[in-house]
């Protein structure tokens, strides 16, 4: 599912990310590349930013940054 | 000898070339304050040695203006030692750069910054550990105790008598070629090929050596009371009610620096009254009477009292609560509670520092468009930033003719407000904004008082040695314009000024002026008899025409010549239209 079905407080894993090699790689500057767990902290009104915890670092994602993250919901 | 300074962005660099050197770099928290290379020598007994202060970067290979300036002094410089700066909260993350640099073969220091914030979070380093795994000398160092300071000037003169300070890294073996490699498909697995592609297999290696490492000499003991600062993130981090703090907190800000000029003005008023009386006599008793004693008797006291009652206090307290907002980590928050409001602008959320910024000195804030996505993206904020944001100094100026002459307030800032839109929303239609909003907060800290006076101190400097001469000619010049009966002479467009704008020719001048120096032109117009009505036109195609001279510099440096033209021509068309259309709604 998209990161941006998540709930805040959800955890998930990354699955895949499809947004061209260039989003991608700014993505991947900042951790978040297939295979790493990342938790919704916050998901802003009007299709506003999703706040994410990767790692030690919080990373907020634009809308449609988010949408290119396919996750995969953990318990 | 050469020493450059390497890490991600918010690692500590600028803190730690402070240390070394004792210049004056900014240190924020927020990424991106240093955005090119900034280079001062430093003498270690009677050798020079030049330390290069680098922009932040994720990636040697990034596809960045910071990457590509890193790349180049790689290239272009023999350094002896590449001093890796790293913050210790976020190992596994700032070590995926490491594992470039090693592969690259430069002879690395490894400095882990910001130890006493990490050993807070309940974070230990084995700085041993490192050392024997990346073969390079670590020092773990907190820039804000000097901790660990000694440790690096000592391998720097190590280095410095060219002894081999890392094994298997001599100095002057760096492998250069390793940075271009030609016709690499992103799998021989040990260059990182200049990507726009995405991910390499050896970017995915890198960044699982960079976790495995970080697991090896890390290690965490989770505090048993949650500390309060993060319980204040995470009420930050809530969408309405953090954004709803957050604004009230910026409201906050700007009623103090409005009561604080407010007060200061008086004050510096009383003692600056008598001071400027009697230097008005004194000039005019040492020079004979004539055009140049009315001049100076009055322009001098004029050129005094603005700045020191209105532009010192304002850029003051400008610098200190910018000072508080990039120390605290709030800058940023700011930024992803605003994204919706920057796009609807059509700016992204990162803008929203920049604009901000604009607030107190706009020649700052041309440069911090850097950390702007595209080019794109920062013709637009740099318009926005030259046509519409209103800085301190312009401020307090506009204040003063809107309550000297009661001009509306109202239609000054609804104009400015619908100029911000209509323009934003021009632009947006002719720029598209490409969508690749991803910005990191760092954590919330506590400002150190005096990180908070050196960045006052910097930002304040320019009062003494720009405004303030500055003002005092250009009060000068426009003294003796308006006394040297020039301004009659524009009388005699007197009927096409009150035709199309429907203010007298001299205000006009004063819009004319703002091509010298925005705050200037209110000075004009204080000196006029203007109605309520003209006064408010008049203002208004002040405060929405063209940047001052500082702002037009840095925008040919930053942007090139063309985009200046295309910025000048988008002011004079702006202030002309808003003159007509005010002209035509506003009842006489």
């Amino acid at each position: 599912m998209k990161s941006t079905a998540m709930k805040p407080g959800q955890k998930g894993k990354v699955k895949s990310i499809s947004k061209g090699s260039k989003a991608e790689r700014k993505m991947f500057e900042m951790g978040i590349i297939p295979g790493v767990e990342i938790e919704l902290l916050s998901c802003y009104p009007f299709k506003g930013p999703l706040l994410f915890n990767v790692g030690q670092m919080q990373i907020a994602l634009g809308r449609g940054m988010a949408e290119a993250v396919d996750v995969e919901i953990l318990p | 000898m050469h020493v450059a300074l390497v890490g991600n962005p918010n690692s500590g660099k600028s803190s730690v070339f402070n240390l070394l050197t004792g210049s004056n770099v900014f240190t924020s928290n927020y990424p991106g304050t240093s955005t090119e290379v900034v280079r001062t020598e430093l003498k270690m007994g009677n050798r020079f040695v030049n330390i290069y202060d680098t922009p932040g970067i994720f990636s040697i290979f990034a596809d960045n203006q910071e990457a590509e300036t890193y790349r180049d002094l790689l290239q272009n410089l023999h350094l002896e030692l590449l001093i890796h700066v790293i913050d210790a909260s976020n190992l596994e993350r700032h070590l995926v750069l490491t594992a470039e640099l090693l592969e690259l073969k430069y002879p690395l220091l490894i400095v882990i910054n910001q130890i006493d914030r990490a050993r807070e979070m309940g974070i230990h380093i084995n700085a041993v550990e490192l050392e024997r795994l990346t073969s390079s000398p670590v020092v773990l160092l907190s820039s804000t105790s000097g901790e660990g300071m000694e440790d690096i000037l000592d391998i720097i003169k190590k280095s410095l008598a060219n002894k081999t300070i890392s094994a298997g890294n001599e100095p002057g073996k760096a492998e250069n070629s390793r940075l271009s490699c030609q016709g690499c498909t992103g799998d021989c697995h040990s260059c990182g090929i200049k990507v726009e592609t995405t991910t390499t297999p050896a970017d995915i290696s890198r960044a699982s050596w960079a976790k495995k490492t970080a697991e090896l000499v890390s290690y965490r003991i989770s505090p048993a009371n949650k500390r309060r600062l993060a319980y204040v993130e995470n009420l930050l981090n809530r969408p309405i009610f953090g954004t709803g703090v957050l604004l009230l907190l910026a409201y906050l800000g700007f009623w103090l620096l409005l009561h604080f000029i407010g007060w200061s003005e008086t004050t510096v008023n009383m003692v600056l009254q008598p001071l400027s009386s009697s230097l008005e006599n004194f000039i005019t008793s040492i020079l004979s009477p004539g055009l140049i004693a009315t001049v100076l008797s009055r322009a001098v006291p004029e050129g005094l009292i603005i700045p020191f009652t209105i532009i010192m206090p304002a850029m003051l307290m400008v610098s200190l609560l910018m000072a508080l907002l990039e120390d605290t980590g709030l800058l940023p928050r700011y930024t992803v509670a605003l994204e919706r409001v920057g796009s609807l602008v059509g700016v992204s959320g990162q803008a929203v520092i920049p604009l901000s910024l604009g607030f107190g000195c706009r020649t700052p804030a041309v440069l911090a468009t850097r950390i702007l996505p595209g080019e794109g993206q920062r013709f637009i904020t740099i318009t926005l930033l030259s046509i519409v944001i209103p800085c301190a100094a312009t401020l307090g100026i506009m204040a003063m003719v809107v309550a000297h002459f009661h001009a509306s307030l109202f239609v000054l800032v609804f104009s400015m407000l619908a100029v911000l839109l209509i323009l934003g929303y021009i632009l947006k239609h002719l720029i598209p904004l490409e969508e690749s909003f991803i910005y990191e907060l760092p954590p919330l800290r506590i400002p150190v008082a005096a990180n908070l006076w050196h960045k006052i101190k910097i930002r304040f400097a320019g009062f003494f040695t720009e405004v303030l001469p500055l003002l005092l000619i250009m009060s000068i010049a426009v003294r003796a314009l308006i006394e040297s009966g020039l301004l009659e002479k524009v009388r005699e467009i007197e009927s096409f000024t009150q035709l199309v704008f429907g203010i007298p020719a001299e205000a006009f001048t004063a819009v004319l002026i703002t091509i010298f120096q925005r705050y200037l032109a209110p000075l004009v117009l204080l000196n006029l008899n203007l109605s309520p009505r003209e006064a408010t036109i008049a203002i208004t195609m002040v405060a929405l025409s063209l940047p001052c001279l500082p702002v037009m510099v840095m925008t040919v440096r930053e942007m090139g010549f063309k985009s200046l033209l295309k910025i000048l021509a988008m002011g004079f068309a702006t202030s002309f239209t808003i003159g007509i259309i005010l002209n035509l709604l506003l009842p006489s």
